[in-house]
């Protein structure tokens, strides 16, 4: 017996392993973790690292926050546009640049690049070798669009069910654990929240604030989409509350808390993430649908379903619905087939079904 | 058994469990599983608790523990009312009485290690540094018969019976004095239950431990007890030493029970005595003598008169026909016993429907 004990995470990442959908899907969110995380770099106008004035600079950092981009060059009157800027007003200067010189928020004009042509507007912006995936209406290159949405794609999963998870599992755990009448009042509000229509809400909220932007959205569905997840915590709370090693624990001296978080959370937590992780799916397209119909991320900040959003004028422009819808697709694909796979790896009777 | 000082007292003990019905869920009834349970277990003695499934007897361990709360009597370990603790007191006390439970399969946290199923009563009780713990699990995982190595290994890579051990080991830890074992030996293979069994007999030698060892197999609860109490339908109906129980049983149930008994000694083969009927719902116990709808031997008497218990020194029972033939064999346990065996094996003869 010379193997070390695995634990449960670590026999269910070694049945997850098996299969090679579900470490596509992984990999595929992994490569977009990255495009987000690297997005300046991969499409800007903005010198990722630059010498300037004797000093070294990386405004691209300009694109996650205004207020990174180093002071230096608004005092100098750059106006945003680098390229010819740096070479006029300090000719010692060099600079690394995007590996695709086209922003996010604005049409590169012509002359902008060495040898570049202004960006095509309208419907004359099919894709090209200098607009990977074309460009929109306003001559704003689709690809620099979608590499920077990719960072809302990924938030608007991960904090929208990172705060239904939190409600959810919270509430579902306290319902569970206590029964009773508190089990009445979590259950009651499960329901009453479940009835809360998330779109309608969304409008609605969109319409009072003045400055609505992807957070607001991000906890409409947050505070709204914990329902499903309270209720299957709560099932499992009740279910594992009768075992035996709960009792054994509480026989032992151990409280409440440490019963719920100790003994029936580690025990409860596979089933939960699973929905979870469908849940970041849901999230994504109901963030797409917003965007589309109009409602989603204001501008500047450019969201996949926003780009969805431009092809609604004029449908000839095909690269405007296939290029956001594919990534659209693709990912919320992703997150299904990891849920998928979290469920195979972690859930024993469906183990069983397929041996 | 009425001893000076016992270190377990539970006098008239009841456990009722609320049947709700309905919306606004009133209370409609109790099912009484426990009803009126009183015995005392002297230090270092083990009581047996024994009964068939449904009587009771598992909810009387846990009653004792609160680890279902008893709805009335009292419970005295070591000078403490159990019943009145609170909070802390309770927690305190929880370190002087273990459980160790009927499933090893559903005892033990699937997603902990031994080491910390173990730990985790020491931590509670904040007993020692890290190393004064990892000495009292090692003390105590050795004492079960189980290696060190085990201490970083999952439950599940376990067998039943080294299961148990651990659950053993993990009552022991916290050195209680007291332990309620809820059925220990039941869910295991039969060539295991003999090495358990011997284990808690060894382990009650060394610690000095005081046992309430629950069980249906009367067979293991004589090779263990010092006392016997069989419990029917929420009540304990017989209660006498282990060796004068098998001499001279006076409860028809009781030894309905011992004739189930397989025994490999032929010339003291019984007769089989087959009980007709099912146990009654504990939620409507029938009126008189719990026992008389499937007793052999009931009578008028036993259908309107709940028999109360009457000691012949230090064998307490509670039955009319058993009363009876006391006062008839001028109170010569055995005498009765015998009288009351025959009877019971002529009444369960005839045809009962």
């Amino acid at each position: 017996m010379a193997h070390r004990s695995s634990g449960f995470w670590a026999e269910a990442w070694r049945r997850y392993r098996r299969r090679p959908l579900g470490i596509a899907a992984l990999g595929f969110v992994g490569l977009l973790v990255v495009i987000a995380v690297f997005a300046p770099a991969i499409a800007g106008t903005k010198p990722v690292l630059c010498r300037y004035k004797g000093r070294l600079y990386a405004p691209c950092l300009g694109y996650f926050d205004r207020r990174l981009e180093p002071a230096i060059f608004a005092k100098d009157k750059f106006r945003g546009t680098y390229p010819k800027n740096l070479a006029a007003k300090d000719p010692e200067s060099w600079a690394i640049w995007p590996l695709v010189f086209q922003d996010p928020y604005r049409p590169v004009r012509a002359d902008e690049w060495p040898g570049r042509p202004e960006n095509p507007a309208m419907d004359q912006g099919h894709p090209t070798w200098s607009n990977l995936f074309g460009t929109d209406q306003g001559g704003v290159d689709v690809f620099a669009k979608m590499v920077h949405g990719t960072t809302i794609a990924l938030l608007v999963g991960f904090v929208s069910m990172g705060i239904a998870g939190t409600i959810g599992i919270v509430v579902g755990a306290i319902g569970g654990f206590f029964g009773g009448w508190i089990d009445s009042v979590t259950s009651r509000l499960t329901e009453i929240v479940m009835c809360i229509p998330t779109l309608v809400l969304i409008l609605a909220i969109v319409a009072i604030i003045e400055k609505p932007s992807i957070w607001h959205t991000m906890a409409i569905i947050g505070f709204t989409g914990w329902t499903g997840i309270a209720r299957l915590t709560r099932g499992e709370f009740l279910r594992i509350r009768g075992s035996e090693y709960v009792t054994a624990a509480r026989a032992s001296g151990a409280g409440p808390l440490r019963i719920m978080v100790r003994h029936i959370l580690p025990n409860a937590l596979a089933p939960i993430l699973v929905p979870i992780t469908f849940g970041i799916a849901a999230a994504i397209l109901t963030e797409s649908g917003l965007s589309f119909l109009g409602f989603g991320s204001p501008p500047p900040s450019a969201s996949w379903g926003s780009v969805l959003n431009g092809a609604r004028s004029n449908l000839a422009m095909w690269w405007l619905v296939v290029f956001p819808g594919t990534a659209i697709f693709l990912t919320v694909l992703a997150y299904n087939l990891i849920g998928e796979g979290l469920q195979e790896a972690t859930d024993p009777r469906l183990r069983e079904a397929r041996k | 058994m009425i001893s000076p000082d016992p270190l377990v007292r539970v006098t008239d003990l009841t456990t009722h469990f609320p049947i709700r019905r309905g919306l606004l869920r009133r209370t409609v009834g109790a099912v009484r599983a426990v009803d009126g349970v009183s015995f005392d277990i002297a230090r270092g003695r083990t009581l047996g608790l024994v009964g068939e499934s449904g009587c009771g007897k598992t909810t009387v361990g846990r009653s004792i523990l609160r680890l279902v709360e008893p709805t009335g009597g009292s419970v005295q370990i070591g000078g403490s009312q159990i019943r009145s603790l609170r909070g802390d007191a309770l927690r305190r006390m929880r370190q002087r009485m273990q459980i160790v439970f009927q499933d090893p399969y559903g005892s033990l946290n699937p997603r902990m290690t031994i080491r910390q199923i173990l730990e985790e009563g020491l931590v509670i009780h904040r007993l020692g540094d890290a190393a004064a713990r990892r000495e009292r699990m090692l003390s105590a995982l050795d004492r079960t018969g189980m290696p060190s190595v085990a201490l970083d290994r999952y439950p599940h890579e376990f067998s039943g019976g080294q299961r148990q051990r651990i659950a053993i080991a993990r009552a022991l830890v916290l050195e209680p004095e007291f332990l309620v074992l809820d059925e220990p030996i039941s869910a295991l293979d039969v060539s295991i239950q003999a090495q358990v069994i011997n284990l808690l007999v060894e382990l009650r030698e060394q610690l000095g431990l005081t046992y309430l060892f629950v069980s249906h197999d009367l067979g293991a609860v004589e090779y263990i007890a010092d006392t016997v109490a069989v419990m029917y339908l929420g009540r304990i109906v017989e209660q006498a030493e282990a060796v004068e129980l098998r001499r001279a049983a006076l409860h028809p149930y009781t030894l309905a029970l011992f004739s189930a008994v397989p025994s490999v000694e032929l010339h003291r083969r019984r007769r089989r005595i087959v009980l007709p009927g099912d146990v009654p719902s504990p939620a409507n116990p029938p009126p008189g003598c719990r026992f008389h709808p499937r007793c052999p031997l009931a009578e008028a008497v036993c259908r309107s008169v709940d028999p109360s218990a009457t000691s012949h020194g230090g064998h307490t029972v509670s039955c009319h026909i058993a009363t009876r033939f006391m006062a008839e064999s001028e109170n010569d346990v055995q005498a009765a016993s015998a009288r009351l065996s025959s009877s019971l094996a002529v009444a369960a003869a005839e045809p009962v429907r």
